[in-house]
């Protein structure tokens, strides 16, 4: 165990690092590599790591990269790659393909505008774009989290009840650039906190097609295992937190993260990095005797609906912060939340920080401010926070 | 109103087509239509489906449709309860199919079922391709007959969807589709849609080992592959019936014994006939036409010399007969010998004092060593064959041998020789050829000098102009009237011949001998060659140049024929039995005396079919040997000549010129080895060479113990085994 | 050619026990796809193989779920994914000591087209994969459309007045990229085939065969006709069959004879072509060119060989 100054990126890579050399006395270790600002710092990390059985391919574009996971994945081998943005937009159809094999593969994918026009800075609009692609979604808040979830996420996807793609999302350049203390754990910790994957699906030397023709009641069927797999997440979820407190005495967040919201009037539901500053924004608000309460929504799919409804249960007045755009709609976070939320509820959308627009305290406290106004939700409202 | 309209066919018979041209037929009767197919991974020859709704009013449905009114089968081998399910009781039922209604009723009583070719109509169009035939703008025909509706109707559509030029095939379905009328009532049962079924459905999470789709592919064909032994041109173009084909592939695969068994089939001749026949074989031989004809004769010689005696058993006759065989030449026996082998006692009558007639008196030693003659009848001697020899029966004989026996059988050869009418013929030194090879070949120590003047094209000819090299001629000529091209004698004879150094005239006709007493010199006339005749020949026009060429002997090598007055007078032949007085005689005539075809080979077929015939006449069980049509053999263009790596034949190994005049000693030495035989082309005899298990797509062509089996479970009927085969051996069948 | 065809080995123990392609597929009647992999599975023999399939007519050709008429693992790859999908196998293979071979065999859209930068990476890289590309000459899995290895004349929905740019040179791509082995396959040579076949199965690094496969349903002629065709193909100098080695020693393994009457006879017996009245002569210049390109590669200054 040590202690490092690292970027997230870094602490991706360090992460992926350990969960690779874990499965060497399995079918080891593959991944397909691409770069793109501003995950790139984590590949190149990965390509200059030795790897005992394992190989980091240096590929040609995302779509390949997810594709050779595929196919190491099918081989049994433990799979990871990264991505962003619009590297994830062409990665897409590989995307929905490992989720459609059912096939364990870790993706740290760094949240950055799509383009064009060009913009590198933070929004969560390109993983949300592949919200439907049957991966489950975390995203994070800072820099140690992303290490242990992306540890974790392995665990999690190889379960058997769940054989599901994981995505570790965080937050472009605010955490996927800085650099901050990180608990780096030994080898052997990793060893005894992650099982050799032994995939029931790998493909072997017997006949066998894996993706040939469905026809419709196949299709209706495979979607149904597909939906009750992911329904299982959640449980097991929280066996994995506490497998990985019990091995490294540190608990990951769960699927939703309150912050004082116990008798909190006012509630500010954000993903990312923008949690932190709604706690910095929260305490101000407590401190001028506003009740107000945070929740970070940390488990994107499967949705945390239960936890969610539980959160809002007596709440009048909730802001989702969407940062990302769903032109026609709003924002996607509060396309799916405002239906939890009791009847009656002002379940009001802030459109915040899109592409990269840094997200300050001031920022949420009118965002408060407004919501403490409001008899009723309207249009979702659209703030500029960028220079 | 409201109809619904299922077809069922295999991909590529334009079933979607099919259902988009009867809703095209019923929207121009202005009705409200919908149609629309099955989509899936199908393939050619897949089932399908396609569907036409039609009502009077708008169309909203947009299900598949699940209980029709009218069910079209456009491939008969789908026609099963599970196609015809939902069919509403009454409703028209119309089959794709060369069967009549009638043969449907008791399965099908409850609906109208129609049946109509359309697909031998289709083939015959031409629409689609030899095996997959598009049979939808067909069988509309049959389904506006069927409902009774406007032809003009059919004839617009196919106007509006470009298929004007299928219109005929449609016309022709019309007029030809037979209707049966509902037989009997069943009550309505409307089949609903297949049942919503929860089961289970095998998780893409665990490993399982795939099974086969276990598809019957087999039910998309319209033709099947079958392998068919074919005439080889060899075998066809041989006059003495020689299983040629036959006996290459027994030397090549089993060896000279096995092989000279197939050849004792037919003949007892191979170390003759492997020397002297002209080979016709050899020019029906497909592998002429690539890089030379396979050495057939020497084949044949290296089987005659190389596998040891071996009389084939006697059959026992039921009635054991004694015939009469008078001349043993290649016809007699032949036709002794055929006699011989089914049980029956013969004689061999023969004038010279050993048997062989022309092997012995007329073909050179060079050519055909006394010895493999003696062989090759001593063979024949040893099935119970008696012979006869030295005494020239006259008609007394004949008579008395009418008497004595059950039949007799004439095969005295070519007795009378074509004389040249010229002033000078009677000079000494004017040789008939044939006189002059008897005098060589049976008295020995024969000697000529100086320059020798052959005349005539044939093989007598050769046989003369070398022999006479061989008994002391300081040069020989030989001077024929037509060209090289024309002359009969076999092409290796004439080159040995020129290599020997004889020397050759062509376009010659003597019209002189000139000299005193003793001929001097032979006047010899161009001739130019006139328009081909009915048989093809040129025919030589004589004209004034001529030229004086010097000569001490003159052999004239001008034909031969039969000397029928061995026969009473008033005696005809018909289908080589004598008649005489109106009845049938039991004299038989065979070979060179009956037909005048002058070759061994020809001899030999002729003293088969003697022996056949007098069998028979006996009242005997036997088959009068035919000659095979070669317009039915395998023609080179079902050969794969690329299959086949082009290789030079075989040449035979000669003496050296300047030594093999010096003697009579034989000349040819045949092949140094039996590899020719790897040249066969095997035509239309399939050889095992797994080129159709090869190509093969489905992979579902298996080795039996004596050739292949087609898993017809699984052929499509693509034919690519039938075009593949390199030697024509294979063929389509329409199911 | 020897008798029997590939030494008598096609079904007998030293054929694969199972074959790659099982009966009871649904390809239609006379694929030329089937029979390469009926070549294919011959010289497979006892190796062990995973086959990745890109979308193509090949993997429709597995059949419905949970069926495969495959004898053989199959993953049906993304469409441009078949070379990126099996580094993943043949690398997961490799780390694990594992002589399993790796296949991609796709069509010639997911191998000259949408394909085309997948298999360069791969090949530049060298992954140790051999690619087969049955190449139809046409998106037959979509109804016929065309693609960049369509031929200059040929007609396809996509070009219903016939193609007129002429088809990419695939192998010349492929060499280019200087890998152990690639080269272009006649079905219509089977033995040429099986040495090819067998010697890319055993190279080591990225190998590439071109398979040019008779489509009877998208080339519109006898299914019985196929490998006819691609002998006229081959006979008239249309189809050149040869190899190149680390990407430099190119060698012609059939030299053909040039036949106009071949071309005339490959071009007439295909509805392709009669339907967008292309001759004989249109398509001759064009070979001459590729032929005269050939020889520059051979290091000969000889001009086309014309009889």
């Amino acid at each position: 165990m040590t202690m490092q100054l690292i970027s997230a990126n870094h602490a991706s890579a360090a992460a992926a690092t350990l969960a690779a050399r874990a499965n060497r006395k399995a079918r080891g270790f593959c991944s397909g590599v691409y770069p793109i600002t501003p995950q790139t710092e984590c590949i190149e990390q990965l390509c200059a790591v030795e790897i005992e059985k394992g190989s980091v391919v240096r590929v040609e574009s995302e779509h390949s990269a997810m594709a050779v996971c595929i196919g190491a994945a099918l081989s049994g081998a433990r799979t990871f790659t990264a991505s962003s943005s619009n590297g994830l937009a062409y990665m897409a159809e590989n995307v929905f393909t490992a989720g459609f094999f059912r096939l364990p593969v870790v993706m740290m994918a760094v949240n950055r505008t799509l383009g064009p026009p060009w913009n590198i800075w933070v929004d969560h609009g390109d993983t949300l774009m592949l919200r439907d692609s049957g991966w489950i979604h975390l995203y994070c808040e800072d820099n140690q989290e992303v290490h242990d979830s992306i540890l974790l996420a392995f665990r999690l996807a190889e379960d058997e009840r769940v054989l599901l793609p994981v995505m570790v999302c965080q937050d472009a350049f605010v955490l996927s650039h800085t650099m901050m203390m990180t608990d780096i754990p030994d080898q052997a910790a990793v060893d005894a906190f992650l099982p050799e994957l032994n995939l029931p699906h790998r493909v072997t030397d017997k006949p066998r097609v894996v993706g040939g023709l469905d026809f419709p009641h196949q299709t209706e069927m495979h979607r149904k295992q597909h939906i009750d797999a992911m329904s299982r997440v959640i449980g097991v979820y929280a066996e994995v937190q506490n497998a990985f407190e019990r091995h490294f005495g540190r608990r990951p967040p769960d699927p939703i993260v309150p912050y004082r919201m116990d008798d909190a009037d006012l509630v500010i539901v954000s993903m990312g990095t923008t949690a932190s500053t709604a706690r910095l924004a929260v305490d101000a608000a407590r401190e001028r005797g506003i009740r107000a309460g945070a929740l970070r929504l940390r488990m994107f799919r499967p949705l945390p609906e239960a936890a969610l409804r539980a959160a809002f249960a007596g709440k009048r007045r909730v802001a989702v912060i969407d940062r990302n755009s769903c032109p026609g709609l709003g924002g996607i976070v509060w396309g799916e939340v405002r239906g939890l939320a009791d009847p009656g509820a002002v379940v009001q959308n802030y459109l915040v920080g899109l592409g990269g627009g840094d997200i300050r305290p001031e920022h949420i406290e009118r965002i408060l401010e407004d919501l403490a106004a409001r008899q009723h939700a309207g249009e979702p409202l659209f703030m500029e926070s960028g220079e | 109103m409201t109809l619904e309209i299922r077809l069922h066919g295999r991909g590529g018979q334009g079933g979607v087509t099919c259902a988009k041209i009867l809703a095209s037929i019923y929207a121009r009767l202005g009705k409200s239509v919908q149609t629309f197919g099955d989509y899936a991974g199908e393939r050619s020859g897949a089932p399908v489906r396609a569907y036409t709704r039609v009502s009077d009013a708008p169309i909203t449905n947009r299900n598949k449709v699940y209980a029709p009114n009218h069910l079209l089968v456009l491939d008969p081998t789908l026609l099963g309860d599970d196609v015809v399910a939902g069919l509403i009781p009454g409703g028209l039922l119309l089959v794709n199919t060369p069967k009549p209604p009638a043969d449907f009723a008791a399965r099908f009583g409850a609906y109208r079922v129609a049946a109509v070719d359309a697909t031998a109509i289709a083939r015959r169009h031409g629409i689609g391709t030899r095996s997959v035939v598009i049979v939808n703008t067909t069988i509309v025909g049959a389904y506006v007959r069927a409902l009774g509706l406007p032809m003009e109707a059919l004839e617009g559509a196919y106007g509006d969807l470009g298929l004007e030029k299928n219109l005929a095939a449609a016309r022709e379905a019309y007029d030809a589709v037979a209707i049966a009328e509902v037989k009997t009532l069943a009550e309505a049962h409307h089949a609903s849609a297949p049942p919503i079924h929860g089961s289970e459905v095998l998780p893409l999470t665990r490993h399982v080992e795939s099974a086969a789709t276990g598809l019957k592919t087999g039910s998309w064909r319209t033709q099947l592959p079958q392998y068919v032994a074919h005439l080889a041109p060899c075998n066809a173009w041989c006059p003495a019936g020689n299983d040629v084909i036959g006996f290459i592939q027994t030397l090549l695969h089993e060896g000279a014994p096995a092989a000279a068994e197939v050849l004792r089939r037919t003949q007892p001749f191979a170390s003759i006939c492997g020397r002297v026949c002209p080979a016709p074989c050899m020019e029906g031989c497909n592998r002429r036409h690539h890089d030379g004809a396979v050495n057939i004769r020497s084949l044949e010689r290296w089987i005659g010399d190389h596998a040891p005696p071996a009389p084939r058993p006697v059959r026992v006759a039921r009635t054991p007969r004694q015939i009469a065989v008078v001349g043993s030449g290649p016809a007699g026996l032949a036709a002794a010998n055929e006699l011989a082998q089914a049980g029956h006692r013969v004689t061999l009558f023969e004038g010279e004092k050993e048997l062989g007639g022309v092997l012995r008196t007329g073909i050179p030693s060079y050519r055909l060593p006394r010895d493999v003659v003696d062989r090759e009848i001593k063979a024949i001697l040893d099935t119970g064959v008696l012979a006869s020899t030295g005494h020239f029966l006259d008609h007394d004989d004949l008579d008395a041998l009418a008497v004595e026996y059950d039949a007799v059988i004439l095969a005295a050869g070519f007795m009378r020789l074509t004389p040249l009418d010229v002033p000078g013929a009677r000079l000494t030194g004017i040789e008939q050829g044939v006189r002059f090879l008897h005098r060589v070949n049976m008295e020995g120590g024969v000697r000529v000098n100086g320059h020798v003047v052959v005349l005539g094209g044939g093989n007598t000819a050769m046989d003369c102009a070398r022999s006479a090299l061989r008994s002391g001629a300081a040069s020989v000529t030989v001077a024929y009237r037509r060209t090289l091209q024309e002359m009969p004698a076999i092409r290796e004879e004439i080159e040995e011949a020129h290599r020997e150094g004889i020397k050759f005239l062509f376009q010659r006709q003597p019209t002189a001998f000139l000299g005193h007493m003793q001929i001097g010199a032979v006047e010899l006339t161009e001739v130019e060659m006139g328009e081909p005749d009915a048989t093809g020949r040129r025919s030589p026009i004589v004209t004034d140049r001529s030229t004086r060429v010097a000569c001490d002997h003159v052999l004239l090598a001008l034909g031969q024929s039969a000397d029928w007055s061995l026969l009473l007078p008033g005696s005809t032949v018909v289908a080589g039995r004598v008649r005489n007085g109106g009845s049938d005689t039991n004299f038989f005539v065979s070979g060179d005396f009956a037909t005048g075809e002058g070759t061994v080979a020809h001899a030999i077929g002729d003293g088969r079919r003697a022996a056949g015939r007098v069998l028979t006449a006996l009242g005997e069980e036997a088959t009068i040997f035919v000659r095979p049509d070669p317009a039915v053999a395998v023609s080179v263009e079902k050969i794969h000549l690329e299959h086949f790596e082009p290789r030079p034949p075989a040449i035979d190994e000669q003496a050296p010129a300047v030594e093999r005049i010096r003697s009579f000693a034989e000349s040819n030495q045949g092949v140094p080895d039996m590899r020719e035989a790897e040249r066969c082309f095997s035509c239309g005899h399939c050889t095992r060479c797994d080129s159709c298990l090869v190509y093969c797509p489905e992979g579902i062509i298996e080795r039996t113990a004596d050739g292949y089996l087609v898993g017809l479970e699984y052929c499509k009927g693509c034919g690519i085994c039938v075009v593949e085969c390199p030697r024509g051996a294979m063929e389509m069948t329409p199911v | 050619m020897n008798e029997p065809v590939l030494g008598g080995m096609a079904h007998t123990a030293a054929d694969r026990p199972l074959p790659l392609l099982r009966a009871g597929n649904t390809n239609c009647g006379g694929c030329g796809m089937s029979i390469a992999l009926n070549m294919l599975s011959r010289a497979i023999a006892g190796r062990k193989v995973q086959m990745v399939i890109p979308a193509c007519c090949g993997i429709v050709t597995a059949g419905p779920f949970p069926y495969s008429a495959y004898g053989a693992p199959v993953i049906a790859a993304t469409f441009a994914s078949a070379a990126a999908v099996a580094t993943g196998l043949t690398r997961v293979a490799q780390s694990n000591g594992d002589p399993t071979r790796v296949l991609c065999f796709a069509g010639d859209g997911g191998t000259y087209d949408i394909g085309l930068a997948t298999i360069s990476a791969a090949a530049e890289r060298n992954e140790d994969i051999l690619f087969v590309c049955y190449d139809n000459e046409i998106y037959g899995n979509t109804g016929g459309q065309r693609s960049s290895a369509t031929p200059f004349g040929a007609y396809t929905t996509t070009t219903p007045g016939g193609k007129h740019a002429p088809k990419k040179d695939i192998i010349a791509i492929m060499a280019a990229h200087r890998i152990p082995y690639a080269a272009s396959v006649s079905m219509a040579h089977p033995e040429d085939m099986m040495r090819k076949l067998t010697r890319a199965l055993d190279l080591q690094g990225f190998r590439f065969l071109h398979v040019l496969s008779p489509c009877p349903t998208g080339w519109k002629s006898e299914p019985s006709e196929g490998i006819e065709l691609i002998r006229w193909a081959v006979e008239s100098g249309l189809y050149p069959v040869l190899e190149v080695i680390d990407g430099h020693e190119w060698t012609i393994d059939v030299e053909p004879s040039f036949s106009d009457g071949a071309l005339k006879t490959f071009l007439e017996h295909q509805g392709r072509f009669s339907k967008s009245h292309v001759r004989a002569e249109d398509v001759r210049a064009a070979i001459d060119r590729v032929w005269l390109d050939l020889r520059a590669r051979l290091g000969s200054s000889a001009a086309t060989p014309r009889t």
